[in-house]
């Protein structure tokens, strides 16, 4: 995937049919962070700890719902264009791109739960499985095409 | 059936509200940013640039602050103001939270 243009707060990328394919399949795993995973701080005995918790979690799961509604909106239009060029055209706003990119994080940071939260500066490795695989490879991809769309924001800005 | 009024007599609340008030506005709140092998280092300077409006250079500089030192206080702010920074930062997945100033 590359940025082809940019017309002040629009972009537009080209995509192989193989990227979209693997790009719809991987967004298909939204959402994969569980909402308690957040934690608004670590001091437990922090005055209103207990309701700022519950008020974080409360936006965080009006925030998925919402995105989960785009995000099915979006792939529903994806699935329906037609290939062109050997490839296709994805054409975001500066504010979708944004959402593009929480998303992918969610299941980049997801992926890495779900794998045992790998650290190198630990020593702690992943250890691959036919079940878990698929998220390592989710991790990669949501970190390529982040990539992308950083990019696409540096070249822009 | 005429209803009884009884005097009310109200709790006196005056000086609960002021101390609550105070708390909320005391900018006594850090915003902290931690430290995780998954967010790309790029994506975190673009989250503090977006999240705070900060220039590049002040967003990388709390960036490689996270990832050499572990943490990163972002801000110092009233309660309401740091629950805000701290859902927003959240929405991205980033690992922040909100501590009391000691």
């Amino acid at each position: 995937m590359k940025l082809i243009q940019r017309d002040g707060e629009s972009f537009l990328f080209h995509i192989s049919k193989r990227e979209k394919g693997l790009l719809l399949e991987v967004l298909k795993m939204y959402p994969l962070i569980p909402i308690a995973h957040h934690r608004v701080s670590r001091t437990t005995a922090a005055p209103r700890a207990v309701e700022s918790q519950k008020l974080l979690e409360s936006a965080l799961a009006d925030r998925t719902r919402e995105n989960k509604r785009q995000l099915l909106a979006m792939m529903t239009l994806e699935s329906r264009r037609q290939e062109a060029d050997g490839g296709h055209r994805l054409k975001f706003t500066a504010p979708q791109m944004e959402w593009l990119l929480q998303v992918l994080n969610d299941i980049r940071v997801g992926s890495w739960i779900i794998l045992g939260e790998p650290d190198g500066k630990k020593a702690k490795s992943i250890e691959l499985n036919d079940e878990n695989a698929r998220y390592y490879a989710a991790m990669e991809f949501c970190g390529l095409f982040q990539m992308t769309l950083l990019d696409a924001f540096q070249q822009s800005g | 059936m005429a209803e009884t009024v009884e005097p009310v007599v109200m709790p006196d609340i005056e000086k609960e509200e002021q101390t609550g008030a105070e708390s909320e506005l005391d900018p006594g709140y850090l915003v902290i940013c931690w430290d995780d092998p998954v967010n790309l280092m790029a994506y975190v300077t673009h989250v503090f640039q977006v999240v705070f409006g900060w220039p590049k250079p002040k967003a990388e500089f709390h960036m490689l602050q996270v990832h050499n030192q572990g943490k990163s206080v972002l801000t110092r702010e009233s309660m309401e103001r740091a629950e805000h920074y701290v859902h927003q930062l959240h929405s991205y997945s980033l690992h922040a939270t909100m501590e009391r100033d000691a």
